[in-house]
């Protein structure tokens, strides 16, 4: 009876962590810098795109096992290229503005993204699977699943779990919460407000192209991938409360397993899941699971 | 030396700070008294750098700090405790009183030196290092801002309107607080906002009348208090 529903809890929970990827850094950027940053899903778009590159390079040249260093190398690329960059010349001008204005300029950057992503790496679909294969299958309950799967799930809790420590323990992650709390007081006792966005958004941009680049040997890689992240994303966010770890996580989990479920039992249904769970949460609590009115830490 | 030359300051298309001169010494308890909207904290808000001057200077010990970002004055050693505290809740009263040190990556000696001072000086929040700050009551958090503005600030200490609020008994204990301040770092320069200055009679040295903007010192201190406030 149990083992039928392994394969659904399994598909949710690696569904869960791509998701949870793009939605903490959104949510990181956010509760940071004050603006919801449209274009986020074009670093999980390149993400992925560079590291199927790089990985593609690599198993072509005989070092198989390096080409899973491109999975983690690339997000760190992407990230010191365009995160500084981006914030200090494009971000940084709507900070405090009208939402709708913010809405405006990322949605331009996504579409600028999404331009040059095409120019560079074309419209073709590259796929590029070594890890999944590098990593071998487990059996559980009878069902084959790919180990790499199952790594992701980890990868995932430890990122989530890395984050929280990071903003407890370290000297940077403290700083970063205490703009979240008050961006005017962190000022005034010695926090450099505007390096700590540039921090902050790099980082979101990181773990944007993380989730991409870990997805990649999973998916077919190809355009439309950094718009299906960003909405997923949005989603995902909403439900947990924007600003909020844990409840990315939760949010993350709880559409995963829905997704799962409806391409087990109602696959017509499984597009629209996501935003049934969205209106279903935000109906009862308009800020998201974890959210409140003014609330500000992270 | 902490000396604002004709200080012009504009918020929301008004003039909130009108050509305001005036000068906190170090070694000095100067008391800004002005009632609600005269432009009290404007002029905390506008030494700290928080708000953009449309005319004058800001000197420190003669430098103009029109160029010092707000982040850098705190590194200068001016400490500044807002009306409403402004602490994070959701973190320890230590870890608040630590955030500047944190900031300002100060050594771990100095780290505790500057904690056991604040402490010795204030042993009402020493008890309460593990709470919260959120669950403080409203005087309690009055005196860990105080105690994060000192982590801060060696040199002066801004404190905005440290009464509004309080309770009378705790009023009067952060008065007499206040006072033993001024004999355990005797060269600090404070400069505090008051609407009703009299728990400060103790230790005052310079009374500054604030009125639409404008500062007029008070020359006659004792006793004129109470004519000022009116």
């Amino acid at each position: 009876m149990f083992a039928n529903y392994v394969p659904v809890i399994v598909d949710g929970l690696v569904d869960a962590a791509l998701i949870f990827f793009v939605a903490v850094g959104l949510t990181l950027v956010f509760s940071v810098a004050r603006v919801l940053n449209v274009a986020h899903g074009s670093f999980y778009a390149l993400g992925a795109y560079l590291s199927v590159v790089i990985g593609m390079w690599l198993t072509g040249h005989g070092w198989i096992v390096a080409s899973l260093a491109a999975l983690l190398l690339s997000p760190i690329l992407i990230a010191v290229a365009l995160g500084p960059l981006i914030e200090r010349t494009l971000l940084r001008w709507t900070y405090g503005r009208p939402e709708a204005l913010q809405i405006l300029v990322t949605f331009g950057l996504f579409l600028v993204l999404e331009d040059m992503q095409k120019l560079i790496f074309g419209v073709e679909p590259y796929s590029q699977d070594t890890a999944v294969q590098l990593f071998g299958v487990s059996h559980i309950s009878g069902i084959v699943y790919p180990n790499y799967q199952l790594l992701l799930i980890v990868l995932a809790i430890m990122v989530g779990i890395g984050l929280r420590l990071m903003l407890r323990q370290t000297r940077i992650g403290k700083l970063i919460a205490a703009v979240v709390a008050d961006q005017e007081m962190a000022q005034t006792i010695g926090i450099d407000v505007s390096r700590i966005f540039v921090l902050a958004f790099t980082l979101g941009v990181l773990l944007a192209a993380l989730g991409g680049a870990l997805a990649s040997p999973m998916i077919g890689v190809a355009p439309g991938l950094g718009a299906e992240a960003i909405v997923l994303a949005f989603a995902v966010a909403a439900i947990g409360g924007l600003g909020q770890i844990e409840g990315a996580a939760l949010a993350a989990i709880l559409v995963g397993l829905t997704r799962a479920s409806a391409i087990y039992w109602a696959p017509e249904f499984q597009p629209v899941v996501p935003y049934l769970v969205m209106v279903a949460v935000l109906l009862v609590r308009p800020y998201g699971l974890f959210g409140s009115v003014g609330l500000r830490r992270i | 030396m902490l000396r604002l030359e004709k200080v012009r300051v504009r918020f929301h298309d008004q003039l909130v700070l009108r050509d305001v001169s005036m000068k906190a010494a170090s070694s000095r308890t100067t008391v800004l008294i002005g009632r609600n909207g005269a432009g009290k904290t404007t002029t905390l808000r506008s030494i700290m750098g928080l708000l953009p001057l449309e005319d004058g200077r800001i000197l420190f010990d003669d430098f103009d700090l029109a160029t010092v970002p707000v982040h850098d004055r705190a590194r200068l050693g001016i400490g500044y405790a807002p009306e409403d505290r402004r602490l994070i809740s959701d973190v320890s009263v230590e870890d608040n009183l630590l955030l500047p040190a944190v900031a300002l990556s100060f050594a771990a000696f100095e780290r505790k030196r500057r904690l056991d001072e604040i402490y010795a000086l204030l042993p009402e929040i020493a008890v309460t290092r593990k709470r919260a700050a959120g669950v403080l009551s409203g005087g309690q958090g009055k005196i860990v801002a105080l105690g994060r503005a000192l982590m801060v600030g060696t040199r002066y200490v801004l404190l905005d309107e440290p009464f509004q609020g309080l309770a009378p008994v705790l009023a009067l204990s952060y008065a007499d607080t206040l006072a033993r301040l001024r004999q355990t770092r005797p060269s600090l320069g404070l400069l505090i906002t008051e609407s009703t200055p009299k728990l400060l009679e103790k230790i005052v040295d310079s009374s500054l009348l604030i009125e639409r903007g404008e500062v007029t010192e008070l020359t006659k201190l004792i006793g004129s208090h109470t004519a000022a406030a009116q």
